[in-house]
């Protein structure tokens, strides 16, 4: 027996996203330094070897300059939408990296995720996370990982609860 | 007018539980001639204003008197031996009665309990017993100076449960390293204790430390320097927004300092209703926004301010304390022990009437003459002798006296702000003004009302182990708040509590030049 009120449809009850995906623009670049230079700030939280260079800024603009011309690399900006839709507010960087010894052949490293926090959740991070995949598997991509801090749970949670897991691992100390 | 600075009385600890502990001292003025007078900053340091002399002169004097009184503390500890003692509370004719206080005849009490664990609030002091528990890691404004040095001010707060409370009270500094450690020890010390007072713990570890401790215990877990500070502040702005004509959901406030009471403060203004786009917190970085720098470090290191950078703020103004204040109602600082830190132009920037609380101790935040001179309406500060006192030690007796009566199972957030709204409605009932905005420790009718009105909401809430009527709830705090001054009276005149000594010479004064 079903209850009358529960026969009657719902409205979805998932709130509009407040981002919305494209390629990013050299005109993004300023904009996606400053999303880049907060993630490494982040990792930064995590462990001391993660140390924040102070030239990491003119990196940051040379890094996303270098991959937004690269085949190989995709950069996805996340704008809000509404009155803050020319605003970048996260954005996620990937590359395509040949692995010569095993197979599939090319893997989709998924580098840099961030989003500012008022963008973060409903299912925020799983929209960037497919469509970031979806493009890496536009490039030949037959295998897709992430990189992040050993540390950062947060970032070890949300791949594991979709389907990653650890393949290697990177060890450290310093010298 | 405020009224003048009278000598000899304790008014400048951080607590503020300084009348109470005036009545615990007997002696004459002390001579702020002691002290060379350096405690006030440069006067004229302001351009355009000169502090009045009162102001300059309340400085001197706080601090001449911080310095008699410290020294006059350590002789009078030396001399008692620490303040609190267990004295037995049957009658013991012989050591025959011994059989029925502990063995054989205790056996059947315990059994009793091991059978029915809630009878160790009937057989035991169980319903009466706190422990106030620190790690020291934030002692007063003296910084992490560790368990043992936690202790004379541990007992001093066991003291002011027991005078204002009629609460039994166990100091509890313990060695720990680690939030988790702590959550540990206190859990396992839960069954000897009726509720738990957690004291002077770094900030934010103490947010951590009281969310899981309160889910985790089945009594009331209480941490005074959050709760018991925004629970006097909440109660003072809904009388200063009473005298001015505003309604909480409609004004602009400012919460400068985002320590662990003006976070809980900003969480209890929302509760009651405060639009969150209009509330912001400033601190030393500037007012807290969801895109400032330091975001993704608060979300790791400090999730309760975090939570309230993504709330409040509206997310349309960025910079400092002169950004923030434009247009505002309300200037809530409990930040840093320096005049100049508020200053005129501040308040002159604000909404027409406005309201400023500077309540750091021992020097608010703007004094308050100078506030009044500025155009603020109402000023409350953390001290005595100026109108308007913001004084956790009118919540914290009576939230524990409450709770304790009604054996609640935890104190929510509607329990402290019940507390904050008994006392505003005290202080309404004797007639509101600007220069009377929160009851007195003088008042001290307020107590009982405060501890039945938080036991009432205990009974509402449903985590009230002891349902009572509201006149009972007010006639047992009334009586168990009366008892421990004529039991203090009472062991004085019996010469059980010798006399104060008088103070020792006073060291040599350093010579002027």
């Amino acid at each position: 027996m079903t209850a009358p009120e529960e026969a009657v449809p719902r409205p979805n009850a998932t709130p509009p996203l407040p981002i919305r995906l494209r390629p990013a623009r050299p005109a993004d670049v300023p904009a996606l330094v400053g999303l880049m230079l907060r993630l490494k700030r982040l990792n930064e939280e995590f462990d001391p070897l993660l140390k924040v260079r102070d030239d990491a800024e003119a990196q940051a603009r040379s890094v996303l300059e270098a991959n937004l011309g690269d085949p190989k690399a995709v950069v996805l900006a996340a704008e809000g939408v509404g009155a803050e839709k020319e605003k970048v507010v996260g954005f996620v960087r990937a590359l395509v990296r040949e692995r010569p010894f095993y197979s599939p052949e090319w893997e989709g490293v998924i580098v840099d995720i961030y989003l500012l926090p008022l963008y973060r959740r409903r299912g925020v991070g799983e929209y960037v996370l497919r469509e970031a995949t979806a493009a890496l598997k536009g490039k030949g991509a037959g295998v897709v990982t992430a990189e992040f801090p050993a540390q950062n749970e947060i970032a070890s949670r949300f791949y594991a609860k979709r389907g990653f897991r650890p393949i290697t691992a990177v060890h450290a100390r310093s010298l | 007018m405020r009224p003048e600075v009278r000598g000899g009385t304790v008014r400048h600890l951080p607590n503020s539980a300084n009348d109470c502990i005036q009545g615990l001292i007997d002696e004459g003025p002390l001579d702020a001639r002691m002290a060379d007078g350096t405690a006030a900053s440069p006067e004229g340091a302001r351009p355009g204003r000169r502090r009045g002399a009162s102001e300059v002169a309340a400085a001197r004097r706080s601090e001449a008197e911080t310095d008699a009184l410290g020294r006059r503390a350590v002789e009078l500890s030396r001399f008692y031996s620490g303040k609190i003692e267990t004295v037995p509370k049957v009658p013991v004719r012989s050591l025959g009665d011994f059989a029925l206080w502990y063995t054989p005849g205790v056996a059947e009490v315990s059994r009793a309990i091991h059978a029915n664990a809630s009878l160790s609030f009937e057989l035991t002091g169980r319903w009466n017993t706190i422990a106030i528990v620190t790690d020291g890691s934030r002692v007063l404004g003296l910084g992490d100076i560790g368990a043992e040095a936690a202790l004379p001010v541990m007992e001093g707060k066991a003291l002011l449960f027991k005078w204002l409370g009629g609460v039994d009270a166990v100091p509890l500094p313990i060695s720990v390293e680690t939030p988790d450690a702590f959550i540990e020890t206190v859990a396992r010390l839960a069954p000897s204790f009726g509720g738990i007072n957690l004291e002077d713990i770094a900030s934010p570890k103490c947010f951590g430390i009281l969310e899981e401790l309160q889910k985790r215990l089945p009594i009331p877990v209480w941490h005074d320097d959050q709760l018991g500070t925004a629970a006097s502040t909440i109660a003072g702005v809904l009388n200063a927004l009473e005298l001015t004509h505003r309604s909480v959901k409609s004004v602009r406030t400012v919460l400068l300092g985002a320590g662990a009471a003006n976070l809980v403060t900003a969480r209890l203004l929302l509760t009651l209703g405060h639009d969150p786009h209009r509330l912001s917190l400033v601190d030393q970085r500037g007012i807290l926004h969801a895109e400032r720098d330091d975001v993704d470090e608060l979300m790791l290191r400090n999730p309760w301010k975090y939570r309230l950078a993504l709330r409040t703020n509206g997310g349309e103004r960025s910079g400092g304390l002169a950004e923030a204040v434009a247009g505002a109602d309300l200037l809530l600082a409990a930040s840093t022990p320096d005049p100049n830190t508020i200053r005129p132009e501040h308040v002159r920037a604000m909404a027409p009437e406005p309201i400023v609380f500077a309540l750091a101790n021992p020097v608010p935040e703007i004094w308050p003459e100078v506030a009044t001179g500025a155009g603020a309406s109402i000023v409350a500060t953390g001290r005595s002798d100026f109108p308007n006192q913001v004084n956790n030690s009118l919540i914290f007796p009576a939230v524990f006296r409450g709770v304790l009566d009604a054996r609640a199972r935890s104190i929510p957030d509607e329990i402290v702000l019940e507390a904050a709204r008994e006392l505003a409605r005290h202080a309404k009932d004797r007639g509101l003004s600007p220069h009377h905005l929160l009851p007195t420790m003088e008042e001290s009718e307020v107590f009982p009302h405060v501890a039945a009105a938080v036991a009432d909401a205990s009974v509402r809430l449903g985590i009230a182990r002891r349902p009572l009527s509201h006149d009972e709830y007010l006639e047992r705090a009334r009586a168990l708040m009366g008892r421990p001054g004529r039991l203090v009276h009472a062991l004085a005149r019996a010469r059980l509590t010798p006399p104060m000594p008088r103070p020792s010479a006073r060291p040599p004064t350093r010579k002027r030049s």
